[in-house]
């Protein structure tokens, strides 16, 4: 098991408006160009219900998933699977707590965790496990970042 | 020990095939520089630039065994792992927060 990330970050805003505007907002603020089709114009969607996708909209209409909402505990608590430009069964897992602070300010926590499924089935993992963590470097960025468009 | 700050990007020290193949005989144990050279298709002094870019990354350590140096794979590279992650995180964060405390409930639809 590698170990999961975990962050935090100090917010000047409550949490409940947090939270609404990481997922029904992602669109805004998501960053332009991070996505796997790359055309200007590409919508990020967040649907907010439990089994609810994250998914891009190119500019012709395609539908490109990047993950599957697993927990939905608004306005707190939300969770989802994460394979932007992977294999689903690569996904590693993202859960958000949105803690209210009181006084306009809230925080943060990010845990990622499912690293060790990176590259599972195939070549990556097996040549992870013959010369150590370093093979598998790659598919961190991979996994934890979005293919940034050229 | 000589342990310095990283400031290399790990994947970017690990993009090129020739550090990941000292990486890799570094996973068996440390080696010297001749070590890596014979074992590897490339010069000398190719593999001490390689070497030099894996110890900015924060992913291999240098030491000093009687004349000659040994180089190792860092214990905590997984650590500089991290960190670049956490950059990324910070960079996507950073484009939420400004959105988030910049606006009210009232102007979302």
């Amino acid at each position: 098991m590698i170990e999961p990330l975990r962050l935090t970050y100090q917010l000047q805003c409550p949490a409940d408006h947090a939270f609404e505007v990481w997922t029904t907002r992602i669109g805004a603020w998501w960053p332009k160009g991070h996505s796997v089709s790359g055309t200007p114009g590409t919508v990020v969607v967040l649907e907010t219900w439990l089994g609810g996708r994250i998914f891009e909209r190119a500019t012709d209409g395609a539908e490109i998933d990047w993950g599957v909402v697993t927990q939905w505990s608004p306005p707190r608590r939300l969770g989802y699977t994460w394979h932007i430009g992977r294999d689903p069964v690569q996904a590693t897992e993202v859960e958000l707590t949105f803690v209210d602070l009181g006084e306009g300010r809230s925080r943060l926590d990010i845990v990622q965790t499912g690293w060790e499924r990176l590259g599972a089935d195939g070549p990556i993992w097996r040549e992870a496990n013959l010369g150590g963590w370093a093979a598998l470097v790659p598919s961190f960025r991979a996994a934890a970042t979005i293919p940034l468009a050229d | 020990m000589s342990v310095s700050a990283p400031v290399g990007d790990p994947f970017d020290a690990l993009g090129d095939p020739n550090r990941r193949a000292i990486v890799e005989l570094l996973g068996r144990g440390g080696r010297s520089v001749s070590d890596l050279a014979d074992a590897l298709p490339i010069s000398r002094p190719a593999v001490s630039r390689h070497l030099r870019l894996l110890k900015q990354a924060g992913l291999v350590l240098e030491e000093a065994q009687g004349t000659r140096r040994i180089y190792q794979l860092h214990d905590q590279g997984v650590a500089a792992v991290q960190d670049y992650l956490t950059a990324v995180w910070g960079d996507v964060v950073g484009r939420f927060t400004l959105l988030a405390e910049n606006t009210t409930p009232a102007e979302l639809p």
